[in-house]
């Protein structure tokens, strides 16, 4: 009796030891099955889009004249926002250019502007399906909730090993990481847009689509803005973690500093990041003001 | 043009299963606390013919908005008919029609307008008064030029570009009326349009609608919470209470002729002298009020029993031949002619009188009364003789919204 309560109390007390489940293995084994077996569709069919149309932003941005791009950006800045922002946009970008760093702004902007297109193209018309019904909402909800919980240290060994290292894998990361905003307040603009307006297209005669892009995608314009604000800032902060498998740009200056412990470079590429947030923030969110659907928000 | 046949909304659950309780004639009330069923719309009929303004009353929560929402089917109606005669296709049963017909049917015979504007903000002035054009599908230059048409027509040529937010709640509501008559779209629904309106602009748009009527002619189903407003715009009024329609008539009869409590109690303070006629109020010319005093130049004198003074020669024909007043002949002028002289302090004449038809309303023969002391005729479209208005026909009237003769 008295040598059974030791031996019932050591699995009494710690009932971990009782059950193992092995999760680490049936990982490994389930990526290493995804490898071997989506490795080539994922090589033919979703890398080459990608790379395509980062290259394809790269060249753009790259073989302009910077003069050109300045010119460019203030006049966007200026159209999206106000003269100051593109004041504000010029400066920013020619202090980058000034340290030295000019072409590693440009891949920087390409990774960006490549991933952020995907976000769009991918995230909204989830959005725009999530919005229209609830069951859909309920099933996507928790995989945005993984896809923005996650570590992208977790999903970053996966994505080599299926897209091999580079930017490639870098973007692929990239895009999951940023795409829930979008996807989230595209689909809460469009469920915010008042009864009344949908009422009054209905009674006029629209069909489901014509009130989606009559009215209801117009009206949520200000609210998918500010998901695709949130969705770039996501994607500038994932620039220095995709460095790590291969990816360029301001981020591989931090991730190289870091790693030689060169300050003073990994300084010079962490101020670049931050003051290309800091354009790319104001442009969008001048873009989400002035978008006409903001007229609704001064309506009674 | 379109006529709802026991049209009912249930909302809950399972609305189906009360209908039994609605034939059984239960309450709204009393099905709420049986099964938790709300009856938004309790076994509605009525008809509106073409070309006719149709008010539909009630205080809130009587169901008139859903009512008029199951009309185009923003809400579905549970049970009933609502039947549109389209020239084209004949008799439509809204309620049953599917999809696409009803998007037609919506886009090119119905269009609706919203107590609160519900105008699309991202659009300017001129985008939302050609939004139904543009969903019937319409070329971009015929839908701006009836645009701009229609946008004339309630006054706001010149403010093609600008958007809602930067006008006043009456423009806006003149956008939404511009932007429902632009269709071309033979019935307008109204939901409460100038409800959320200040009073005096209130009456300049009620002014503007019966003019815009005037000049199309559309079928207008009008929702109201104000009976002043109901008695001034319809050629009929329906009285809704607790998803019923308690009675439907025209303005003359609801005042004059209340059917239950409830509407009795609407019509209390209603002003009666824009809506009663002189035949309601009048004295009716029979025997039972006058007394034949003699002949003379075959013509019958009358006079009213206890006014003696006043002596009415009719002729055979049943036309008022002359008028006298203590043994002076009295001069006869149209009442028309009289209210609408201008000039100076009125004087009170004695030695003339006024006539009217029987439709005249009570607001004019008070009018005529400012003119003359002695009794308002009334004569039918014959010119016969069917009654006199005195003081006290006229106070009785305005107050008491009937005639002596409706008392007995």
């Amino acid at each position: 009796m008295n040598d059974l309560i030791p031996m019932l109390g050591g699995s009494l007390g710690n009932p971990f030891e009782l059950i193992d489940m092995p999760i680490d293995d049936w990982v490994t084994w389930f990526v290493d099955w995804l490898v071997d077996t989506f490795r080539d569709f994922f090589r033919t069919w979703v890398s080459p889009p990608v790379k395509t149309v980062m290259e394809g932003v790269q060249w753009l941005l790259t073989s302009t004249p910077p003069l050109a791009v300045l010119a460019g950006l203030f006049v966007l800045a200026w159209r999206a926002a106000s003269w100051k922002v593109g004041v504000f946009a010029v400066v920013a970008f020619a202090f980058i250019g000034f340290m030295g760093v000019w072409d590693e702004l440009m891949t920087t902007l390409s990774l960006v502007i490549t991933s952020v297109l995907f976000c769009l193209v991918i995230g909204v018309p989830i959005g725009i399906l999530c919005s229209r019904r609830d069951m859909t909402y309920t099933l996507v909800r928790p995989i945005l909730d993984i896809m923005q919980t996650t570590p992208p240290f977790v999903y970053l060994v996966p994505a080599v090993m299926l897209f091999s290292i580079g930017n490639v894998p870098g973007l692929i990361a990239t895009i999951i990481f940023a795409m829930p905003p979008t996807i989230r307040l595209t689909n809460l603009g469009i469920r915010q847009v008042p009864g009344q307006y949908t009422e009054a297209a209905t009674a006029f005669g629209s069909t489901p689509r014509q009130i989606l892009w009559k009215v209801q995608v117009p009206l949520a314009m200000p609210t998918i803005m500010a998901g695709l604000n949130q969705t770039i800032m996501l994607a500038l902060s994932m620039v220095v973690i995709a460095a790590i498998i291969g990816a360029g740009g301001l981020g591989l200056l931090v991730f190289q500093g870091l790693n030689r412990l060169d300050i003073g470079q990994a300084f010079v590429g962490g101020l670049g990041i931050v003051l290309l947030a800091m354009v790319l923030d104001r442009i969008t969110q001048g873009l989400g003001e002035k978008a006409p659907g903001s007229r609704a928000s001064s309506d009674d | 043009m379109i006529r709802a046949e026991g049209v009912t909304k249930v909302f809950g659950p399972n609305p189906e299963s009360v209908k039994p309780l609605l034939e059984q004639g239960k309450s709204k009330d009393e099905i709420q606390a049986e099964t938790g069923h709300v009856v938004g719309v309790n076994n509605a009929s009525f008809e509106v013919g073409a070309g006719e303004v149709f008010c539909i009353m009630g205080l809130s929560g009587s169901g008139k908005s859903t009512l008029i929402r199951c009309i185009n089917r923003l809400i579905e109606p549970t049970f009933g008919k609502i039947i549109l005669d389209d020239p084209e296709h004949g008799e439509l049963d809204i309620a049953t029609m599917d999809g696409p017909t009803l998007r037609r049917v919506r886009s090119q015979h119905l269009s609706m307008v919203f107590q609160h504007f519900a105008l699309f903000p991202h659009k300017t002035v001129l985008s939302n008064v050609v939004y139904g054009l543009e969903v019937q599908g319409r070329d971009k230059a015929e839908r701006e030029e009836l645009g701009k048409k229609y946008l004339e027509m309630v006054g706001l040529g010149g403010w093609e570009n600008h958007y809602p937010d930067e006008l006043s709640g009456g423009m806006q509501q003149r956008v939404g009326l511009a932007r429902a008559v632009a269709t071309e779209a033979n019935i307008l629904l109204m939901d409460e349009p100038f409800s959320a309106l200040d009073p005096l602009i209130k009456v300049q748009m009620q002014d503007e609608l019966m003019r815009i009527q005037q000049e199309l002619g559309r079928t207008i189903l009008f929702i109201t919470h104000d009976l002043d407003e109901a008695m001034r715009i319809g050629d009929h009024i329906a009285i809704m209470d607790a998803g019923k329609i308690v009675q439907v008539g025209n303005p003359e009869e609801i005042l004059v002729n209340p059917k239950t409590e409830y509407v009795a109690k609407f019509v209390e303070h209603a002003d009666p002298t824009g809506v009663i006629t002189a035949e309601t109020v009048a004295l009716p010319f029979t025997d039972r009020y006058f007394n034949q005093i003699r002949e003379e130049g075959g013509n019958q004198v009358w006079t009213r029993t206890g006014y003696t003074d006043v002596e009415f020669h009719v002729d055979t024909n049943g036309h008022l031949a002359a008028m006298r007043c203590e043994g002076n002949d009295v001069a006869l002028h149209e009442l028309e002619e009289k209210v609408t002289e201008t000039g100076g302090a009125p004087e009170r004449h004695t030695d003339a009188a006024v006539h009217c038809t029987t439709d005249t309303i009570l607001k004019r023969v008070l009018r005529g009364r400012a003119y003359s002391e002695l009794p308002v005729v009334v004569q039918d479209t014959e010119g016969r003789l069917k009654g006199v208005i005195d003081e006290p026909e006229l106070i009785h009237g305005i107050l008491e919204k009937q005639g002596y003769a409706q008392d007995d």
